[in-house]
Protein backbone atom coordinates (compact mmCIF):
# COMPACT_ATOMS: atom_id res chain seq x y z
CA UNK A 1 0.00 0.00 0.00
CA UNK A 2 1.67 3.57 -1.20
CA UNK A 3 1.01 6.87 0.96
CA UNK A 4 -2.02 7.58 -1.80
CA UNK A 5 -3.84 4.32 -0.36
CA UNK A 6 -2.88 4.58 3.00
CA UNK A 7 -4.55 8.11 2.57
CA UNK A 8 -7.73 6.60 0.80
CA UNK A 9 -8.19 4.37 3.33
CA UNK A 10 -7.68 6.73 6.25
CA UNK A 11 -10.45 8.66 4.64
CA UNK A 12 -12.89 5.60 4.05
CA UNK A 13 -12.31 4.63 7.77
CA UNK A 14 -12.59 8.50 9.31
CA UNK A 15 -15.96 8.59 7.15
CA UNK A 16 -17.25 5.42 8.81
CA UNK A 17 -16.20 6.19 12.42
CA UNK A 18 -18.57 9.02 11.58
CA UNK A 19 -15.50 11.71 12.40
CA UNK A 20 -17.16 14.99 11.15
CA UNK A 21 -16.46 15.89 7.32
CA UNK A 22 -14.41 19.01 8.12
CA UNK A 23 -12.04 17.60 11.00
CA UNK A 24 -11.60 14.13 8.82
CA UNK A 25 -10.21 16.39 5.62
CA UNK A 26 -7.74 18.54 7.96
CA UNK A 27 -6.64 15.18 9.67
CA UNK A 28 -5.95 14.04 5.89
CA UNK A 29 -4.52 16.73 5.34
CA UNK A 30 -2.16 16.82 7.85
CA UNK A 31 -1.09 13.53 7.42
CA UNK A 32 -0.38 13.76 3.53
CA UNK A 33 1.73 17.43 4.43
CA UNK A 34 3.80 15.60 7.05
CA UNK A 35 4.48 12.60 4.60
CA UNK A 36 5.19 14.64 2.08
CA UNK A 37 7.65 16.72 3.88
CA UNK A 38 9.25 14.51 6.21
CA UNK A 39 9.23 11.15 3.89
CA UNK A 40 8.68 7.91 4.87
CA UNK A 41 6.50 4.78 5.11
CA UNK A 42 2.70 5.59 6.34
CA UNK A 43 3.00 2.39 8.08
CA UNK A 44 5.99 3.08 9.98
CA UNK A 45 4.72 6.34 10.20
CA UNK A 46 1.32 6.39 11.63
CA UNK A 47 0.68 2.64 11.62
CA UNK A 48 -1.95 1.26 10.09
CA UNK A 49 -4.72 3.22 9.29
CA UNK A 50 -7.64 1.64 10.96
CA UNK A 51 -5.63 2.01 14.26
CA UNK A 52 -4.67 5.73 13.66
CA UNK A 53 -8.32 6.57 12.24
CA UNK A 54 -8.89 4.86 16.09
CA UNK A 55 -6.30 7.21 17.46
CA UNK A 56 -8.02 10.12 16.15
CA UNK A 57 -11.53 9.28 17.26
CA UNK A 58 -10.24 8.47 20.28
CA UNK A 59 -8.74 12.19 20.36
CA UNK A 60 -11.30 14.68 18.93
CA UNK A 61 -14.14 12.18 18.99
CA UNK A 62 -16.86 12.03 16.35
CA UNK A 63 -19.77 13.99 14.75
CA UNK A 64 -23.49 13.07 16.71
CA UNK A 65 -25.39 10.66 14.10
CA UNK A 66 -28.33 12.12 12.60
CA UNK A 67 -30.87 11.35 15.60
CA UNK A 68 -33.20 8.16 14.76
CA UNK A 69 -36.65 8.94 12.90
CA UNK A 70 -40.06 7.64 12.85
CA UNK A 71 -40.83 3.78 13.76
CA UNK A 72 -40.45 2.16 10.31
CA UNK A 73 -40.69 -1.38 11.73
CA UNK A 74 -42.33 -2.68 13.99
CA UNK A 75 -42.14 -6.62 15.08
CA UNK A 76 -43.98 -7.91 18.09
CA UNK A 77 -44.02 -11.14 19.64
CA UNK A 78 -43.28 -13.27 16.76
CA UNK A 79 -43.49 -17.14 17.15
CA UNK A 80 -42.48 -20.01 14.46
CA UNK A 81 -42.74 -23.45 14.85
CA UNK A 82 -41.71 -26.21 12.47
CA UNK A 83 -43.94 -28.90 13.67
CA UNK A 84 -43.07 -29.72 17.61
CA UNK A 85 -39.51 -27.64 17.49
CA UNK A 86 -39.94 -24.17 18.24
CA UNK A 87 -37.71 -22.06 16.09
CA UNK A 88 -38.84 -18.48 16.93
CA UNK A 89 -40.85 -17.47 20.52
CA UNK A 90 -41.88 -13.93 21.45
CA UNK A 91 -39.04 -12.05 19.48
CA UNK A 92 -39.57 -8.52 19.19
CA UNK A 93 -37.62 -5.76 17.10
CA UNK A 94 -38.28 -2.05 16.93
CA UNK A 95 -36.30 -0.20 13.99
CA UNK A 96 -36.17 3.40 13.81
CA UNK A 97 -35.85 4.92 10.34
CA UNK A 98 -31.99 5.86 10.81
CA UNK A 99 -30.57 2.67 12.42
CA UNK A 100 -29.05 -0.38 11.28
CA UNK A 101 -30.25 -3.74 13.40
CA UNK A 102 -28.53 -6.85 13.63
CA UNK A 103 -29.84 -10.21 13.87
CA UNK A 104 -27.51 -12.75 15.11
CA UNK A 105 -27.55 -15.83 16.53
CA UNK A 106 -26.39 -19.23 16.57
CA UNK A 107 -27.12 -21.46 13.15
CA UNK A 108 -30.33 -22.62 13.11
CA UNK A 109 -31.84 -20.24 15.56
CA UNK A 110 -34.79 -19.09 13.06
CA UNK A 111 -32.50 -15.76 12.04
CA UNK A 112 -33.90 -16.24 7.97
CA UNK A 113 -36.84 -16.81 9.26
CA UNK A 114 -37.30 -14.02 11.16
CA UNK A 115 -36.65 -11.86 8.33
CA UNK A 116 -38.68 -13.90 5.78
CA UNK A 117 -41.86 -13.53 8.44
CA UNK A 118 -40.93 -9.40 8.89
CA UNK A 119 -41.26 -9.18 4.94
CA UNK A 120 -44.58 -11.08 4.65
CA UNK A 121 -42.89 -14.03 2.90
CA UNK A 122 -43.96 -16.39 5.60
CA UNK A 123 -46.52 -16.81 8.77
CA UNK A 124 -45.59 -16.81 11.92
CA UNK A 125 -47.81 -18.96 14.54
CA UNK A 126 -48.16 -15.62 16.38
CA UNK A 127 -46.62 -11.99 16.71
CA UNK A 128 -47.06 -9.19 14.25
CA UNK A 129 -45.35 -6.64 12.12
CA UNK A 130 -46.08 -2.91 10.83
CA UNK A 131 -44.24 -2.15 8.69
CA UNK A 132 -44.13 2.07 7.28
CA UNK A 133 -43.12 2.66 3.68
CA UNK A 134 -41.79 0.45 1.10
CA UNK A 135 -39.79 -2.85 2.02
CA UNK A 136 -37.07 -4.19 0.28
CA UNK A 137 -35.42 -7.52 0.50
CA UNK A 138 -32.35 -9.21 -0.12
CA UNK A 139 -32.57 -13.30 0.40
CA UNK A 140 -29.30 -14.92 1.34
CA UNK A 141 -29.11 -17.02 -1.88
CA UNK A 142 -31.31 -16.91 -5.21
CA UNK A 143 -33.76 -14.56 -6.28
CA UNK A 144 -32.35 -13.43 -9.44
CA UNK A 145 -33.50 -15.47 -12.61
CA UNK A 146 -30.32 -16.95 -14.11
CA UNK A 147 -30.85 -16.37 -17.87
CA UNK A 148 -31.46 -12.71 -17.30
CA UNK A 149 -28.80 -9.78 -18.04
CA UNK A 150 -28.51 -7.46 -14.46
CA UNK A 151 -29.87 -4.35 -16.90
CA UNK A 152 -33.26 -6.76 -17.60
CA UNK A 153 -33.22 -7.42 -13.42
CA UNK A 154 -33.19 -3.36 -13.14
CA UNK A 155 -35.74 -3.31 -15.74
CA UNK A 156 -38.01 -5.71 -13.91
CA UNK A 157 -37.63 -4.40 -11.05
CA UNK A 158 -37.95 -0.69 -11.77
CA UNK A 159 -41.36 -1.89 -13.83
CA UNK A 160 -42.79 -2.97 -10.52
CA UNK A 161 -42.50 0.95 -8.90
CA UNK A 162 -43.65 2.20 -12.40
CA UNK A 163 -40.34 2.89 -13.59
CA UNK A 164 -39.00 3.49 -17.37
CA UNK A 165 -36.36 1.64 -18.27
CA UNK A 166 -33.48 4.14 -18.81
CA UNK A 167 -34.18 5.30 -15.12
CA UNK A 168 -34.07 1.91 -14.08
CA UNK A 169 -31.15 0.94 -15.85
CA UNK A 170 -28.80 3.80 -14.86
CA UNK A 171 -30.38 3.51 -11.08
CA UNK A 172 -29.23 -0.31 -11.23
CA UNK A 173 -25.31 0.56 -12.64
CA UNK A 174 -24.84 3.22 -10.19
CA UNK A 175 -26.50 1.18 -6.93
CA UNK A 176 -24.19 -1.55 -8.33
CA UNK A 177 -20.63 0.90 -9.00
CA UNK A 178 -21.40 1.84 -5.11
CA UNK A 179 -20.45 -1.89 -4.54
CA UNK A 180 -17.66 -1.61 -6.81
CA UNK A 181 -19.59 -3.24 -9.68
CA UNK A 182 -19.79 -1.88 -13.33
CA UNK A 183 -23.07 -3.72 -14.00
CA UNK A 184 -23.65 -3.01 -17.59
CA UNK A 185 -22.42 -6.13 -18.99
CA UNK A 186 -23.81 -8.30 -21.25
CA UNK A 187 -23.62 -11.44 -18.97
CA UNK A 188 -26.82 -13.80 -17.96
CA UNK A 189 -26.94 -14.10 -13.74
CA UNK A 190 -25.75 -17.76 -13.98
CA UNK A 191 -22.48 -16.86 -15.50
CA UNK A 192 -21.81 -14.51 -12.66
CA UNK A 193 -19.54 -15.38 -9.71
CA UNK A 194 -21.09 -16.33 -6.44
CA UNK A 195 -20.36 -12.86 -4.75
CA UNK A 196 -21.18 -10.75 -8.29
CA UNK A 197 -24.37 -12.25 -8.07
CA UNK A 198 -25.21 -11.40 -4.58
CA UNK A 199 -23.49 -7.86 -5.79
CA UNK A 200 -26.85 -8.13 -8.12
CA UNK A 201 -28.83 -9.20 -5.41
CA UNK A 202 -28.46 -6.50 -3.24
CA UNK A 203 -28.59 -3.99 -5.66
CA UNK A 204 -32.15 -5.41 -6.67
CA UNK A 205 -33.09 -4.93 -3.28
CA UNK A 206 -31.72 -1.52 -2.72
CA UNK A 207 -33.22 0.12 -6.29
CA UNK A 208 -36.79 0.71 -4.74
CA UNK A 209 -35.78 2.93 -2.46
CA UNK A 210 -36.99 1.09 0.15
CA UNK A 211 -37.70 2.69 3.68
CA UNK A 212 -37.36 -0.58 5.24
CA UNK A 213 -34.33 -3.30 4.01
CA UNK A 214 -33.97 -6.10 4.98
CA UNK A 215 -31.16 -8.51 4.38
CA UNK A 216 -30.16 -11.75 5.02
CA UNK A 217 -26.46 -12.35 5.37
CA UNK A 218 -26.50 -10.79 1.71
CA UNK A 219 -22.21 -10.68 1.67
CA UNK A 220 -21.48 -14.29 0.58
CA UNK A 221 -19.07 -14.65 -1.53
CA UNK A 222 -18.26 -10.60 -1.41
CA UNK A 223 -14.10 -10.04 -1.60
CA UNK A 224 -12.35 -7.87 1.50
CA UNK A 225 -12.96 -4.41 -0.70
CA UNK A 226 -16.43 -5.27 -1.34
CA UNK A 227 -17.27 -5.84 2.01
CA UNK A 228 -15.71 -2.63 2.91
CA UNK A 229 -17.79 -0.89 0.04
CA UNK A 230 -21.17 -3.04 1.63
CA UNK A 231 -21.08 -1.60 5.04
CA UNK A 232 -20.11 2.43 3.83
CA UNK A 233 -23.08 1.37 1.58
CA UNK A 234 -25.62 0.39 4.75
CA UNK A 235 -24.04 3.64 6.59
CA UNK A 236 -25.00 5.77 3.68
CA UNK A 237 -28.18 4.45 3.63
CA UNK A 238 -28.74 4.88 7.08
CA UNK A 239 -27.64 8.19 6.96
CA UNK A 240 -30.78 9.20 4.21
CA UNK A 241 -33.03 7.42 6.64
CA UNK A 242 -33.50 3.68 5.58
CA UNK A 243 -34.05 1.11 8.75
CA UNK A 244 -32.37 -1.47 8.05
CA UNK A 245 -32.65 -4.81 9.44
CA UNK A 246 -29.39 -7.15 8.59
CA UNK A 247 -28.62 -10.61 9.33
CA UNK A 248 -24.89 -11.32 10.34
CA UNK A 249 -23.18 -14.12 12.22
CA UNK A 250 -20.14 -12.06 11.89
CA UNK A 251 -19.81 -10.62 15.21
CA UNK A 252 -16.77 -8.05 14.46
CA UNK A 253 -19.31 -5.73 12.95
CA UNK A 254 -21.45 -5.43 15.57
CA UNK A 255 -20.03 -1.88 16.43
CA UNK A 256 -21.38 -0.25 13.52
CA UNK A 257 -25.31 -1.30 14.05
CA UNK A 258 -27.62 0.50 16.44
CA UNK A 259 -29.79 -2.48 17.45
CA UNK A 260 -29.02 -6.04 18.07
CA UNK A 261 -31.04 -8.57 18.73
CA UNK A 262 -30.02 -12.35 19.44
CA UNK A 263 -32.15 -14.83 18.30
CA UNK A 264 -29.92 -17.92 20.28
CA UNK A 265 -32.42 -19.67 22.15
CA UNK A 266 -30.13 -20.11 25.39
CA UNK A 267 -31.21 -16.10 25.86
CA UNK A 268 -33.79 -14.39 26.39
CA UNK A 269 -35.09 -13.85 23.03
CA UNK A 270 -36.10 -10.33 21.44
CA UNK A 271 -34.08 -7.69 23.36
CA UNK A 272 -32.91 -4.68 22.11
CA UNK A 273 -29.36 -3.85 23.18
CA UNK A 274 -28.36 -0.48 21.57
CA UNK A 275 -24.75 0.29 22.84
CA UNK A 276 -24.47 -2.60 25.26
CA UNK A 277 -23.79 -5.85 23.00
CA UNK A 278 -21.64 -4.38 19.93
CA UNK A 279 -24.91 -2.06 19.33
CA UNK A 280 -23.25 1.87 18.31
CA UNK A 281 -23.53 4.03 21.08
CA UNK B 1 -50.21 -3.14 -18.31
CA UNK B 2 -46.40 -1.95 -18.24
CA UNK B 3 -45.73 -4.55 -15.55
CA UNK B 4 -47.21 -8.00 -17.62
CA UNK B 5 -45.69 -6.74 -20.69
CA UNK B 6 -42.35 -6.72 -18.85
CA UNK B 7 -42.79 -9.92 -17.36
CA UNK B 8 -43.90 -11.00 -21.26
CA UNK B 9 -40.74 -10.06 -22.10
CA UNK B 10 -38.52 -11.30 -19.51
CA UNK B 11 -40.13 -14.90 -19.88
CA UNK B 12 -39.41 -14.63 -23.50
CA UNK B 13 -36.28 -13.78 -23.34
CA UNK B 14 -35.51 -16.11 -20.53
CA UNK B 15 -36.86 -18.96 -22.58
CA UNK B 16 -35.24 -18.28 -25.59
CA UNK B 17 -31.55 -18.21 -24.16
CA UNK B 18 -32.07 -21.77 -23.06
CA UNK B 19 -31.00 -22.73 -26.56
CA UNK B 20 -30.39 -26.42 -25.42
CA UNK B 21 -33.61 -26.96 -23.81
CA UNK B 22 -35.72 -25.18 -26.77
CA UNK B 23 -33.74 -27.27 -29.38
CA UNK B 24 -35.29 -30.76 -27.92
CA UNK B 25 -38.46 -29.52 -26.84
CA UNK B 26 -38.40 -28.53 -31.27
CA UNK B 27 -37.51 -32.67 -31.89
CA UNK B 28 -39.68 -34.31 -29.80
CA UNK B 29 -43.24 -32.99 -31.92
CA UNK B 30 -40.56 -33.52 -35.00
CA UNK B 31 -39.91 -37.13 -33.62
CA UNK B 32 -44.11 -37.65 -33.09
CA UNK B 33 -44.61 -36.50 -36.30
CA UNK B 34 -41.76 -38.77 -38.00
CA UNK B 35 -42.41 -41.79 -36.30
CA UNK B 36 -45.80 -42.05 -37.19
CA UNK B 37 -45.02 -40.58 -40.87
CA UNK B 38 -45.46 -44.28 -42.90
CA UNK B 39 -48.46 -45.07 -40.90
CA UNK B 40 -51.78 -43.68 -41.10
CA UNK B 41 -51.52 -39.96 -41.65
CA UNK B 42 -54.52 -38.44 -38.61
CA UNK B 43 -52.13 -40.31 -35.99
CA UNK B 44 -49.02 -38.39 -37.29
CA UNK B 45 -50.80 -35.59 -37.21
CA UNK B 46 -52.09 -35.98 -33.53
CA UNK B 47 -48.79 -36.86 -32.14
CA UNK B 48 -47.52 -33.99 -34.12
CA UNK B 49 -50.09 -31.58 -31.68
CA UNK B 50 -49.35 -33.83 -28.80
CA UNK B 51 -45.51 -32.82 -29.09
CA UNK B 52 -46.42 -29.19 -29.20
CA UNK B 53 -48.57 -29.48 -26.33
CA UNK B 54 -45.94 -31.91 -24.35
CA UNK B 55 -42.89 -28.84 -25.66
CA UNK B 56 -44.83 -25.85 -24.62
CA UNK B 57 -46.43 -27.15 -21.07
CA UNK B 58 -42.36 -28.29 -20.56
CA UNK B 59 -41.55 -24.69 -21.05
CA UNK B 60 -44.06 -23.57 -19.03
CA UNK B 61 -43.02 -26.29 -16.06
CA UNK B 62 -39.27 -24.79 -16.48
CA UNK B 63 -40.23 -21.23 -16.26
CA UNK B 64 -42.51 -21.42 -13.63
CA UNK B 65 -39.77 -23.78 -11.23
CA UNK B 66 -37.18 -20.97 -12.14
CA UNK B 67 -39.63 -17.99 -10.76
CA UNK B 68 -40.55 -19.09 -7.76
CA UNK B 69 -37.34 -17.78 -5.81
CA UNK B 70 -37.86 -14.06 -7.87
CA UNK B 71 -41.56 -14.04 -7.26
CA UNK B 72 -41.68 -13.04 -4.25
CA UNK B 73 -39.38 -9.97 -4.21
CA UNK B 74 -41.08 -8.85 -7.33
CA UNK B 75 -44.33 -8.44 -5.60
CA UNK B 76 -42.44 -6.75 -2.51
CA UNK B 77 -41.35 -4.44 -5.84
CA UNK B 78 -44.71 -3.39 -6.41
CA UNK B 79 -45.70 -6.52 -8.53
CA UNK B 80 -49.79 -7.97 -7.98
CA UNK B 81 -50.33 -11.58 -8.14
CA UNK B 82 -52.24 -11.16 -11.49
CA UNK B 83 -49.13 -9.29 -12.91
CA UNK B 84 -46.89 -12.27 -12.77
CA UNK B 85 -49.13 -15.45 -13.88
CA UNK B 86 -50.67 -13.20 -16.63
CA UNK B 87 -47.25 -11.84 -17.86
CA UNK B 88 -46.14 -15.35 -17.80
CA UNK B 89 -48.46 -16.74 -19.70
CA UNK B 90 -48.92 -13.93 -22.39
CA UNK B 91 -45.07 -15.06 -23.01
CA UNK B 92 -45.36 -18.79 -23.00
CA UNK B 93 -48.25 -18.63 -25.39
CA UNK B 94 -46.20 -16.34 -27.53
CA UNK B 95 -43.30 -18.22 -27.10
CA UNK B 96 -45.47 -21.50 -28.22
CA UNK B 97 -47.32 -19.63 -30.65
CA UNK B 98 -43.77 -19.03 -32.53
CA UNK B 99 -42.37 -23.18 -31.98
CA UNK B 100 -46.27 -23.99 -33.72
CA UNK B 101 -44.98 -22.07 -36.99
CA UNK B 102 -42.93 -24.56 -38.41
CA UNK B 103 -44.68 -27.55 -37.08
CA UNK B 104 -48.07 -25.96 -39.07
CA UNK B 105 -45.99 -25.65 -41.98
CA UNK B 106 -44.40 -29.59 -41.66
CA UNK B 107 -47.19 -31.29 -43.18
CA UNK B 108 -47.92 -28.23 -45.79
CA UNK B 109 -44.28 -29.31 -46.76
CA UNK B 110 -45.19 -32.94 -46.69
CA UNK B 111 -47.86 -32.69 -48.92
CA UNK B 112 -50.59 -33.63 -46.78
CA UNK B 113 -54.51 -33.58 -47.28
CA UNK B 114 -55.84 -31.70 -44.55
CA UNK B 115 -58.53 -28.85 -43.51
CA UNK B 116 -55.89 -26.25 -42.66
CA UNK B 117 -57.99 -24.63 -40.58
CA UNK B 118 -58.78 -27.08 -38.58
CA UNK B 119 -54.78 -27.98 -38.19
CA UNK B 120 -54.48 -24.16 -37.05
CA UNK B 121 -57.26 -24.34 -34.81
CA UNK B 122 -55.82 -27.23 -33.18
CA UNK B 123 -52.18 -25.73 -32.39
CA UNK B 124 -53.98 -23.03 -30.96
CA UNK B 125 -55.89 -25.24 -28.63
CA UNK B 126 -52.84 -27.09 -28.06
CA UNK B 127 -50.54 -24.10 -27.44
CA UNK B 128 -54.00 -22.29 -24.84
CA UNK B 129 -54.01 -25.36 -22.98
CA UNK B 130 -50.11 -26.55 -22.43
CA UNK B 131 -49.68 -23.14 -20.91
CA UNK B 132 -51.65 -22.56 -17.91
CA UNK B 133 -51.03 -27.00 -17.45
CA UNK B 134 -47.15 -26.57 -17.35
CA UNK B 135 -47.73 -23.44 -15.14
CA UNK B 136 -50.08 -25.22 -12.79
CA UNK B 137 -47.97 -28.41 -12.49
CA UNK B 138 -45.09 -25.75 -11.60
CA UNK B 139 -46.79 -24.41 -9.14
CA UNK B 140 -48.04 -26.94 -7.68
CA UNK B 141 -44.53 -29.19 -7.50
CA UNK B 142 -41.80 -27.56 -6.55
CA UNK B 143 -39.13 -29.60 -8.54
CA UNK B 144 -38.62 -29.68 -12.41
CA UNK B 145 -38.11 -33.78 -11.85
CA UNK B 146 -41.54 -34.14 -10.50
CA UNK B 147 -42.77 -32.15 -12.34
CA UNK B 148 -41.57 -33.34 -15.59
CA UNK B 149 -42.56 -36.93 -14.55
CA UNK B 150 -45.85 -36.18 -13.58
CA UNK B 151 -46.72 -34.25 -17.35
CA UNK B 152 -44.93 -37.21 -19.04
CA UNK B 153 -47.47 -39.13 -17.11
CA UNK B 154 -50.20 -37.08 -18.29
CA UNK B 155 -48.81 -37.34 -21.44
CA UNK B 156 -49.02 -40.79 -21.60
CA UNK B 157 -52.13 -41.20 -20.88
CA UNK B 158 -53.49 -38.94 -23.30
CA UNK B 159 -51.51 -40.87 -26.33
CA UNK B 160 -53.09 -44.48 -24.96
CA UNK B 161 -56.81 -43.67 -23.82
CA UNK B 162 -59.72 -44.78 -26.65
CA UNK B 163 -60.57 -41.16 -27.23
CA UNK B 164 -63.98 -42.40 -27.34
CA UNK B 165 -64.82 -43.20 -24.06
CA UNK B 166 -65.83 -40.91 -21.64
CA UNK B 167 -62.29 -40.79 -19.69
CA UNK B 168 -60.43 -39.32 -22.36
CA UNK B 169 -62.47 -36.07 -21.42
CA UNK B 170 -60.70 -35.43 -18.80
CA UNK B 171 -57.06 -35.43 -20.56
CA UNK B 172 -55.86 -31.87 -20.74
CA UNK B 173 -54.78 -32.06 -24.69
CA UNK B 174 -58.03 -33.90 -25.81
CA UNK B 175 -59.09 -30.89 -27.98
CA UNK B 176 -56.65 -30.86 -30.56
CA UNK B 177 -57.23 -34.36 -30.67
CA UNK B 178 -60.68 -33.83 -31.40
CA UNK B 179 -60.35 -31.15 -34.03
CA UNK B 180 -57.68 -33.10 -35.42
CA UNK B 181 -60.05 -36.11 -36.23
CA UNK B 182 -61.93 -33.25 -37.88
CA UNK B 183 -58.81 -31.89 -39.85
CA UNK B 184 -57.67 -35.68 -40.79
CA UNK B 185 -61.03 -37.47 -41.62
CA UNK B 186 -63.38 -34.88 -43.11
CA UNK B 187 -65.65 -35.56 -40.21
CA UNK B 188 -68.71 -33.55 -39.03
CA UNK B 189 -68.47 -30.31 -37.87
CA UNK B 190 -69.51 -31.57 -33.89
CA UNK B 191 -65.74 -32.98 -34.07
CA UNK B 192 -64.74 -29.08 -34.25
CA UNK B 193 -67.24 -27.64 -31.78
CA UNK B 194 -66.55 -30.00 -29.26
CA UNK B 195 -62.96 -29.12 -29.45
CA UNK B 196 -63.14 -25.77 -29.88
CA UNK B 197 -65.37 -25.89 -26.67
CA UNK B 198 -63.24 -28.03 -24.64
CA UNK B 199 -60.27 -25.98 -25.42
CA UNK B 200 -61.61 -22.83 -23.99
CA UNK B 201 -63.43 -24.69 -21.01
CA UNK B 202 -59.75 -26.60 -20.34
CA UNK B 203 -58.13 -23.44 -20.91
CA UNK B 204 -60.11 -21.10 -18.10
CA UNK B 205 -60.11 -23.55 -15.74
CA UNK B 206 -55.82 -24.01 -15.82
CA UNK B 207 -55.99 -20.82 -15.93
CA UNK B 208 -57.85 -20.29 -12.70
CA UNK B 209 -56.04 -22.83 -11.03
CA UNK B 210 -53.15 -21.32 -11.70
CA UNK B 211 -54.51 -17.76 -10.57
CA UNK B 212 -55.65 -19.18 -7.52
CA UNK B 213 -52.53 -21.25 -6.44
CA UNK B 214 -50.23 -17.81 -7.47
CA UNK B 215 -52.47 -15.73 -5.24
CA UNK B 216 -52.18 -18.30 -2.11
CA UNK B 217 -48.70 -18.16 -2.79
CA UNK B 218 -48.20 -14.74 -2.80
CA UNK B 219 -50.87 -13.65 -1.20
CA UNK B 220 -50.19 -10.29 1.90
CA UNK B 221 -49.86 -12.18 5.05
CA UNK B 222 -52.53 -11.41 7.56
CA UNK B 223 -49.76 -10.44 10.12
CA UNK B 224 -48.18 -7.94 8.07
CA UNK B 225 -49.57 -4.07 8.46
CA UNK B 226 -48.24 -1.65 6.07
CA UNK B 227 -48.84 2.47 6.87
CA UNK B 228 -47.86 4.73 4.64
CA UNK B 229 -44.88 7.04 5.82
CA UNK B 230 -45.56 9.35 8.16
Amino acid sequence: MNADDWLRTLTAELHQRRVAADAARHVVAEAATHLREGGGDPWVVFGPPQQYAGAVVESIGTAPGPRPGPVRLHAAGITKRYGRRSVLRDATLTVRAGQIAAVIGANGCGKSTFLRICAGLMSPDAGEVTVSGRLGYCPQSGGTADFLLADEHFVLIGAGQGVARGPARRAGRAAARQLGWEAGGDVQARHLSGGTRQKLNLTMSTLSAPDVLLLDEPYQGFDQGTYVNFWDQLSRLRDTGTAIVVVTHLLNQLDRVDIVLDLTPARETGWHAPGIQGGRP
Amino acid sequence: MNRLVTVAEMTLRELLRRRGVLLLLLLMPLTFYLIRRDAYLGQSVRSLLLGVGWAVSTAALFATTAARELEPRLRLAGYRPHHLYLGRMLGLWTVGLVISVPFFLLPMIDGADLRYGGLAAAMLCSVAVAAPFGMLIGALLPRELEGTLLLLTVVTVQMLIDPAGSGARLTPFWSSREIATWTVDNTDHGYLSRGLLHGLVVTALLAVGVAAVASVRLRRRRHLRHLPVG
